[in-house]
């Protein structure tokens, strides 16, 4: 039994390895950063799209929505942080890996935005443009206060997987927490490293963890 | 008396069945007209076709001596001025009784929150709400629902209102109250387009009835004609079903 905790948890080659974890850490939110309020944007974007385009449009929309949804975000990852460079472009890692994950993310963001808005009776649309409300006044005050409050559980729940998503950066080097604790476990010889870093993910999502829990316990559906 | 609202020659037909058919009827300032007829005889469609939430394949509505435009703004400001009630009210389950009412004043009408919150409050109190006004929708009775979706239509300050069988959805105990308000607008001669199941209020309230069956106005008239001297055999039948 001590050498598992050696081998997994050994104290020493934690608070070694801290201070390596806290820079990858801070990369990792940093990503979250871009890919969370980005992905809800272009998201937004896509389920507006989809809701007022024209027909034509919603199809060609949702069969790019689909196609991005069966590629796997790897090779999504891995086709722009080294595919741009060949085209000319060369962001900075953060932002390649922000740019990939974000076009991941937001077709989930899109889809589960569509559904709360599709939720909605039409009697709701109805009743706004009886008052003379336009388009854009009905969704904002009508429609998406509603149609978000019904698929929070989702959006919080999608947000949940975005986090870890973002550890998939580690494979195209950028210095994300995973990235360090492999690092640190190389230095050690140590899987300790990794077990600290499944805490941290733990501590920055179990916050959330319970806030979807909370929120799918009070999710009713409307009468 | 001049018309607030005319429909001349409209028809709707769903599905290759006729919904309605060459409709002409006209609503007078301060005029209260019922409709009456069985379920599925048009009466929901006729109301919708006035402000074009359904979009009638023939003739023309004409909204204070002009069409109903088809779209856009302009269509947007005739809807303000022609106030809509449904059966089953169509609050908006976010937003409380003054929100609701206030909404349209505020974003569609343009006026400030100030303003539009007056209107409200003012439309909220005609219906005797005036009490209710931070009231969720879930928290009010169906009959007090009703009165809010009448004031929010009420704040726009509108010329006629269409009223879509406000009552039907309503618990028997709680209808006085709903048609009490509408008397009240009455007597405030706010002009009304009706469709009702409520055939003694009809003939109390109303100026004119209209019969409508398989999407036709098989008779028109004030209520002693209609509903004591029918002529057709349908409105007899309709009646002695009562």
């Amino acid at each position: 039994m001590s050498e598992f905790f050696q081998t997994f948890l050994n104290l020493e080659v934690m608070a070694e390895s801290a201070g390596l974890l806290a820079r990858g850490l801070l990369v990792t939110v940093e990503a979250c950063l871009i890919v969370i309020p980005g992905g809800l944007f272009f998201g937004a974007g896509l389920a507006l799209a989809q809701t007022l385009a024209p027909r034509s449009v919603t199809g060609l929309l949702s069969w790019g929505v689909d196609l991005v949804r069966a590629f796997p975000p790897l090779v999504l990852l891995v086709l722009i942080v080294h595919g741009l460079p060949f085209l000319g472009i060369e962001p900075p890692p953060l932002l390649g890996v922000g740019i990939a994950l974000t076009i991941n993310t937001s077709t989930y963001y899109g889809e589960i935005l569509r559904a709360g808005i599709l939720s909605i009776e039409p009697t709701q649309w109805e009743a706004a443009r009886s008052t003379g409300l336009g388009t854009a006044a009905t969704l904002r005050h009508v429609i998406l206060p509603q149609g978000v409050r019904n698929v929070l559980p989702d959006l919080a729940g999608n947000t949940l997987e975005a986090v870890k998503l973002t550890s998939l950066a580690s494979v195209v080097a950028l210095p994300d927490l995973l990235r360090m604790a492999r690092v640190a476990q190389g230095v050690h010889f140590n899987p300790s490293p990794l077990i600290l870093a499944a805490l941290l993910y733990l501590a920055l999502l179990w916050p959330l963890v319970r806030l979807i829990r909370r929120l799918g316990g009070r999710a009713v559906l409307p009468a | 008396m001049s018309s607030v609202l005319e429909l001349r020659g409209v028809g709707k037909t769903f599905a290759r069945v006729p919904a309605l058919r060459d409709i002409h009827l006209a609503v007078g300032t301060s005029e209260l007209v019922g409709l009456i007829g069985p379920s599925g005889s048009g009466k929901s469609t006729l109301l919708r076709c006035c402000n074009r939430l359904t979009e009638p394949d023939a003739g023309e509505v004409v909204f204070e001596g002009n069409p109903v435009p088809a779209g856009g703004a302009e269509l947007a400001s005739v809807r303000r001025r022609m106030g809509m009630v449904f059966q089953a009210f169509n609050l908006y389950p976010h937003l409380n009784a003054l929100q609701n009412a206030a909404l349209a004043p505020r974003r569609a009408a343009g006026l400030s929150q100030g303003e539009a919150e007056t209107a409200a409050r003012e439309a909220l109190e005609r219906v005797g709400l005036g009490d209710r006004t931070t009231a969720m929708p879930d928290e009010l009775s169906g009959g007090q629902q009703q009165r809010v979706a009448i004031a929010r239509a009420l704040a726009l300050r509108p010329r006629i209102l269409l009223l879509d069988e406000p009552t039907s959805a309503l618990d028997p105990e709680l209808v006085g109250s709903v048609l009490r308000v509408i008397r009240s607008l009455k007597e405030d001669g706010v002009a009304m387009l009706i469709a009702t199941h409520e055939i003694a209020f009809a003939r109390e309230a109303a100026d004119r009835i209209a019969f409508l069956a398989d999407g036709e106005i098989l008779e028109c008239g004030p209520p002693g004609e209609i509903l004591d001297r029918p002529k057709s055999g349908r409105l007899q039948t309709f009646l002695s079903r009562l």
